[in-house]
């Protein structure tokens, strides 16, 4: 472990402690799983996906992902998660950007999983939605056309 | 300074879905670079009904620019205060609030 990543997880313990007392469910992956957004094993989504759920075998059902083929503006591309598993963590991932974690999105005890979100893509790409239910992850991964760059590209 | 997050949360047959326009530039690293501006986007949004978590998002740079999220759940009556949250990099938080109709 060196220095940086040391510091990296004691600023997101310590933010944890913080916030532990008025959200107890909340779960912040941007800190309690840093090295799945950033860092050398952030830009494939195979090794993203291991970095977050510990395993990157996805079964390829029960999720739907719901993009357009064609998107001709990347920097506004619509998505739309919808499953009926009572699954607990919900990620979107990508391999257009540098970088391929989109989202991680926590179910709570209410929740539905049904989720829209807009996300910016450089080039056309695959776009992967999973949901962890229990160890077993579902996905559905679904190819956009981008004719124009997101990322200012 | 950030602006007003746009919210609309309806309530129909036990399922209460909200739309949330945030405002904010969500620069990723290669546009900020680009344009010579620092580094900012929104890592995390959360919303909640009376204190009850509803819906959690860790986010990376890749959300668009103003970023719309969509969701749903159940158990919320009409009335009841939405309160959504986002925190940006740079520690900023901002805090709006609907009514579900």
């Amino acid at each position: 472990m060196n220095r940086r990543k040391f510091l990296s997880l004691g600023l997101g313990l310590g933010a944890a402690a913080v916030m532990l007392p008025s959200t107890l469910s909340a779960v912040n992956y941007r800190e309690t799983k840093t090295s799945a957004f950033e860092g050398p094993k952030s830009h494939t989504v195979e090794e993203s996906m291991k970095e977050l759920f510990g395993t990157s075998t996805t079964k390829e059902e029960k999720v739907t992902l719901s993009a357009p083929d064609i998107a001709e503006n990347g920097a506004v591309v619509p998505l739309q998660v919808t499953s009926d598993l009572a699954g607990k963590t919900v990620a979107i991932f990508q391999d257009a950007n540098p970088e391929s974690l989109v989202a991680v999105f926590t179910v709570p005890a209410n929740g539905i999983i049904d989720f829209k979100i807009r996300i910016k893509m450089a080039k056309t790409g695959n776009v992967t939605a999973v949901v962890q239910d229990g160890n077993t992850l579902y996905s559905h991964t679904k190819e956009v056309k981008v004719t124009a760059g997101g990322c200012g590209g | 300074m950030a602006k007003k997050s746009r919210i609309k949360v309806k309530e129909k047959k036990g399922v209460t879905t909200a739309k949330v326009l945030a405002s904010h530039d969500m620069l990723s690293y290669d546009e900020a670079k680009r344009a010579k501006k620092e580094v900012n986007f929104i890592t995390y949004m959360i919303a909640k009904v009376e204190g009850e978590v509803v819906y959690e998002v860790s986010t990376s740079q890749f959300l668009s620019k103003n970023p719309f999220v969509q969701f749903a759940f159940k158990g919320a009556n009409k009335g009841k205060m939405l309160e959504f949250t986002w925190t940006d990099l740079k520690g900023v938080t901002r805090t709006d609030k609907a009514k579900i109709k």
